[in-house]
């Protein structure tokens, strides 16, 4: 796979004057949005959790993916080299935004303290992950906590576990090795579990069960 | 991490209802439970932690809500784009690389 793009290109690019030219990398660059855009429309929503915010980031990456589309010789799957964009993209645009900065999450702070740390604070024993999800605060709740999860955290569980990469995967597209990513994985799903538990949600008392709508 | 259940109950008891492990035993079990939930320690691993969580309710419970909460993440849905905002979105690509 070739290094992706960066934004600061410099060498020409085709333009609509040039003709042919242009029209191949048209017909190129459609070929890779048709195959991808729905899969990276769903992995910004995962690591945005804002759908306008998503859509930048969307657009971020497939214009970076034009204007490399030149250099890339498919050593690596279409996908797997839009996620290494997208990746880059979006620790600009975070950058750009807000300027925080990166929190290390340390396994000490997992242990749990008291009793209600244990267990998620909405049941969801004997349902399917889907019949949970049906629960509104549950779903909400989850999305807030990926949302809260430092970005370098959120960006390897979102990419592992929302979008089913391999950790291998994961490694090539963040630049670390399978180690990393499962130690980057492991505290972020720690943090998910804390944030559902009892204690994320600031000791309120056990709603219903998942299972019954609102 | 070992001991019987009765033990760890009276440990629990002591603490006044809280966890009674160690803060050094449960790092030992913690650092390797992503692991223990994609099953890939190897067998005498799994059967040390598998040991201790029979052994430990809160541990068990603590397992279940990681697993619970992995599988969450796999299965939570996103909106997929409309028609009409990937044909929008598409074009301000193209302007925007055609202006650069």
């Amino acid at each position: 796979m070739m290094a992706p793009p960066s934004t600061n290109v410099t060498r020409r690019r085709p333009t609509a004057s040039d003709g042919d030219g242009y029209a191949r990398d048209v017909a190129a660059f459609d070929r890779m949005y048709q195959d991808n855009v729905d899969r990276m429309y769903r992995f910004a929503q995962r690591l945005c959790g804002q759908e306008d915010d998503a859509k930048d980031l969307v657009q971020e990456t497939f214009l970076n993916a034009f204007r490399g589309l030149k250099d890339f010789r498919g050593e690596a799957q279409p996908s797997t080299w839009l996620y290494t964009i997208a990746v880059r993209a979006c620790t600009r645009m975070r950058r750009r935004r807000k300027g925080e900065p990166e929190r290390e999450l340390s396994l000490e702070e997992f242990i749990p303290t008291s009793e209600g740390e244990f267990r998620l604070q909405i049941p969801t024993e004997g349902l399917s992950p889907e019949e949970a999800l049906e629960h509104k605060q549950l779903r909400h709740n989850l999305l807030q906590a990926i949302q809260k999860l430092p970005k370098k955290y959120r960006l390897v569980l979102v990419l592992r576990d929302m979008e089913g990469l391999s950790a291998q995967e994961v490694g090539a597209i963040m630049g670390l090795n399978e180690r990393a990513v499962k130690s980057r994985l492991h505290r972020a799903r720690l943090f998910v579990r804390r944030e559902l538990s009892a204690k994320g949600l600031g000791q309120q008392p056990a709603p219903k069960r998942a299972a019954v709508k609102e | 991490m070992s001991g019987s259940r009765k033990t760890v109950q009276q440990q629990d008891q002591a603490a006044g209802g809280r966890h009674g492990h160690s803060k050094a035993q449960c790092l030992q079990i913690l650092r390797r439970l992503s692991a223990y939930v994609d099953d890939e320690l190897t067998d005498s691993l799994c059967g040390e932690i598998r040991k201790h969580l029979g052994a430990c309710p809160n541990c068990e419970e603590f397992v279940e809500s990681l697993r619970q909460t992995v599988g969450l993440c796999r299965h939570n849905h996103v909106r997929s784009l409309s028609a009409h905002d990937k044909s929008r979105l598409r074009l301000s690509i193209l302007k925007a690389a055609a202006s650069a």
